[in-house]
């Protein structure tokens, strides 16, 4: 191995990155060339006198300036117009919504082609089955709705045309079975919550509640459920992060 | 061979450094912090500057020279503050900070302009801080030669060599291949040993 193979490598051999049968290479190399060695010898001093250089100490009025500055610019921030702090906002994640909008779009795109390739069908009466939501107590314990309310496979020899019609009434039975499921586990972590967390999750959920008895029956029902899940996903999700990082006092 | 039996200078006997002591990686530590800070709890924000504000201002110092690091430091931990809340924890929070720290600092001597980028003339700015006597003059000289690069080698020497990160680390903060950081980090302390010549042969004692 020449002078020229060794000092490229030199840097990575004396922080020991060389596996060790270049290491010994290297190593070799050294014990016979002066020049190599001297060269190792000044970059083993610079390594060592850069690693102890001293620490150098901020400037003791540093915090106060930086508060300062966070309040000057909390009030920049507070008196900016709502559409332009909502703009500064969403603009990092456009081309998250960039990619979303290809993917919808292509969504889309495939679902009308299949739309429009397959054979219409003849639309069944429209008659919709009314499935009781069950009533969603934040605090008291509530029956999870039965599974057989959930299932949106047709059972087995149905007409699929006819069967069509007890449809939306299925899938706002899923909705509020899984609210059901989710209200379960709210209750099983809201010991864990202050006071004001569970009255402000009480009045959310009764709020939500409301909203899904006053909501007509078939796709305004089932969004109102979907609000409810969301909320409740949310607060859920909250919780296990909270859990997760929670700050000892 | 006459060669062998001679004693090992400490450059070939030991080429493996001490460890410099890491950049405690307390991921939970680091969340806690990080939820309180979201939630505005001052003393939160306090114990994230102090936790901080050497590594801050020390490599804003070392980048841009003593005269505009307060401003840059100041400029990092407002932006810390202020972007916390969208802190995805894909690296570690002084990853985090370090890359941060090394955009302004990189940033600023952009906008100031070559004209102004520390060159001989800045050397009178990036005074040594004070130092123990055993290696002050060496560490002055280091100090100088290190405001004589170009910023990119100085970052990438600070990083290494005075922080002690690693190269995953340290490309992680560049944004850069490991290989690129190798290879940056090989330059650097060239030019760095062409910059202090004899300096470094008696070990900063001449």
């Amino acid at each position: 191995m020449t002078c020229d193979d060794v000092r490229p490598r030199l840097t990575a051999y004396l922080d020991g990155d060389l596996d060790p049968d270049r290491g010994t290479v290297v190593r070799g190399h050294l014990r016979t060339c002066d020049a190599c060695r001297t060269i190792a010898e000044q970059e083993s001093v610079l390594r060592d006198g850069l690693r102890d250089l001293p620490t150098v100490d901020a400037p003791s009025g540093m915090w106060a300036n930086i508060q300062s500055q966070l309040a000057a610019a909390e009030i920049t921030e507070s008196r900016r117009p709502g559409w332009k702090r909502a703009l500064a906002r969403w603009t990092p994640m456009l081309p998250r919504f960039a990619m979303g909008g290809v993917l919808a779009a292509a969504a889309v795109g495939i679902l009308w082609w299949r739309t429009h390739e397959s054979v219409a069908v003849e639309p069944a009466p429209n008659k919709i089955v009314d499935v009781a939501s069950p009533k969603i107590e934040s605090s008291a314990p509530i029956a999870v709705a039965p599974k057989t309310g959930c299932n949106l496979d047709a059972p087995a020899g149905t007409d699929v045309t006819v069967d069509l019609a007890g449809e939306a009434a299925r899938v706002t039975a899923c909705y509020a079975q899984t609210a059901a499921e989710l209200m379960t586990l709210a209750r099983e972590t809201r010991g864990t919550w202050t006071d004001e967390q569970r009255a402000s999750f009480d009045v959310q959920v009764a709020d939500l509640q409301k909203a899904v008895e006053r909501a007509e029956d078939g796709r305004p029902r089932q969004r109102a459920w979907r609000a409810m899940n969301r909320y409740l996903q949310t607060t859920l999700t909250r919780d296990q992060v909270a859990l997760a990082s929670a700050v000892t006092p | 061979m006459n060669e062998l039996a001679e004693p090992i200078a400490a450059p070939l006997a030991a080429p493996l450094a001490e460890p410099r002591p890491r950049v405690a990686a307390n991921i939970a530590d680091d969340a806690q912090l990080i939820a309180a800070c979201r939630r505005g709890e001052a003393r939160a924000m306090e114990r994230l500057y102090h936790q901080y504000k050497r590594r801050v201002f020390g490599m804003a110092h070392r980048i841009v020279g003593a005269s505009d690091a307060e401003e840059v430091a100041q400029e990092v931990f407002v932006r810390i503050f202020r972007a916390l809340a969208n802190f995805r924890g894909d690296s570690a929070l002084s990853t985090w900070i370090y890359r941060l720290t090394v955009n302004a600092a990189l940033s600023h001597l952009a906008k100031r302009g070559r004209r102004q980028e520390v060159g001989d003339d800045g050397l009178t700015d990036v005074a040594a801080p004070p130092v123990a006597e055993r290696d002050s003059a060496l560490a002055s000289r280091i100090e100088a030669a290190l405001a004589e690069l170009p910023a990119g080698y100085r970052a990438i020497l600070v990083l290494h060599d005075v922080e002690g990160l690693s190269h995953e680390e340290c490309a992680s903060i560049l944004e850069c291949r490991v290989g690129t950081c190798k290879s940056q980090l090989h330059k650097a302390r060239a030019r760095m040993r062409d910059l202090l010549g004899d300096s470094l042969k008696t070990g900063g004692n001449s």
